[in-house]
């Protein structure tokens, strides 16, 4: 008397009925020995499913959070980079810009009152965000370092700009060096509002 | 959201699992850690089963948690969290042994032991059997009968046809019948 194979045993435990599982089932009314390997098959399986769960020899979770670590940097020294250049592209903009837009003097002001009001809103989203409490990378300090040594150069220049208005020399041409400046200052706040707030939101901090 | 339906889960991640789940999507470390804390042993248990050294199971692990941390975001709830984490674990682990496929032959295990081949008298521990089968049939056998894949899933997995899935976990369980002294002559 042939029996049922492994094949056709392990079928019988699958759902669904496939060809030849009639006939197999028929078989297994009539063979003992067949209805006892089965069972010796469920038996195995469960006595798998029992088996100790194990565990590592060592806790291994400083080191996923190590890579994770520094799988992050890598991603952040990545965006550092692109805002670097993003930066770097907005002051040349706001300088490219002041070069080939000689403001006419009627306007002049005007220009100047809304880049500062721009100015002191992008210094209080800065503020706000208080990027002296923030944990950065070293690419991002020195991005955003160069940018506000170069502010601290403007605002002095801008400075001089103001007193040599005051004291009428050169007026008009004081007002379009003005604007120049504060055209400039606007972009380089700009790129630092890019650097901290944006990347902070980009990286979830 | 569903932890799990079948592993006996930590109370307060019981408790707080949305919070969890949300602290490492916006990747908090603690919440993370829970997480691994939480599944730490299964996933280690699946790639210790799969895998033929520990080493490789604790790269596996590693390697599956780096990952969880990486996509949390993408899990939507949707389907059992265990699920989930078990799924990049089965796929980390078959990963692995296809890297170390050239390892994975029978005639490697045969000839480990060639004593035993015949050995019918032979009573193995039913651990020692398992990790006597090859990698393939072993990690056939446990994606099958304990973690509860059907051979259409352990195929997408593998990379193979159901047919394959199918005679491996045949020819598994014949090897472990006699290997464990449970062949009965008709």
């Amino acid at each position: 008397m042939s029996h049922l194979s492994m094949e056709a045993l392990l079928a019988l435990r699958e759902p669904g009925v496939e060809p030849g599982d009639v006939a197999a089932r028929e078989h297994m009314e009539s063979c003992a020995a067949c209805r006892g390997e089965l069972e010796r098959l469920h038996q195995r399986a469960a006595r798998l499913r029992a088996l100790p769960a194990l565990r590592p020899s060592r806790d291994l979770w400083p080191a996923v959070r190590l890579r994770q670590r520094i799988e992050s940097r890598r991603w952040q020294q990545r965006w550092t980079g692109v805002a670097g250049f993003l930066a770097a592209a907005s002051v040349a903009l706001a300088l490219f810009w002041g070069d080939v837009a000689r403001p006419e003097a009627a306007d002049a002001s005007a220009e100047i009152a809304a880049a500062r009001e721009r100015s002191q809103v992008l210094e209080s989203a800065l503020e706000e965000y208080n990027p002296e409490l923030r944990v950065i990378d070293g690419r991002t300090a020195r991005v955003s370092q160069a940018l506000e040594d170069r502010i601290a150069e403007l605002d002095q220049q801008l400075e001089a700009a103001q007193l040599r208005q005051v004291q009428r020399v050169e007026e008009e041409q004081q007002e379009a060096r003005m604007l120049q400046l504060w055209r400039e200052r606007v972009g380089l706040l700009n790129a630092l509002v890019d650097v901290h707030v944006t990347r902070a939101s980009n990286v979830g901090l | 959201m569903t932890l799990t339906r079948t592993l006996p889960m930590d109370p307060y991640l019981v408790a707080n699992a949305d919070a969890v789940l949300a602290g490492a999507r916006q990747g908090d470390a603690a919440a993370l850690e829970k997480l691994f804390r939480a599944f730490e042993s299964p996933v280690y248990t699946l790639a210790r089963r799969i895998c033929r050294t520990a080493e490789d199971a604790e790269d596996v692990l590693q390697e599956t948690f780096f990952e969880v941390c990486r996509s949390i975001g993408r899990y939507r709830g949707e389907g059992s969290l265990w699920g989930w984490v078990r799924s990049i674990a089965a796929s980390k682990a078959l990963m692995r042994l296809r890297r170390n496929r050239y390892r994975d032959t029978d005639e490697l295990d045969d000839a480990t032991a060639p004593s035993r081949r015949e050995d019918t008298a032979l009573r193995m521990d039913l651990e020692a059997a398992l990790e006597r089968l090859s990698e393939t049939s072993r990690a056939v056998v446990w994606l099958h009968d304990v973690e509860g894949y059907t051979h259409e899933e352990i195929a997408a997995m593998m990379g193979r046809t159901v047919s394959f899935s199918k005679s491996q976990l045949a020819r598994a369980h014949v090897r472990l019948r006699r290997w464990l002294g449970e062949e009965v002559d008709a």
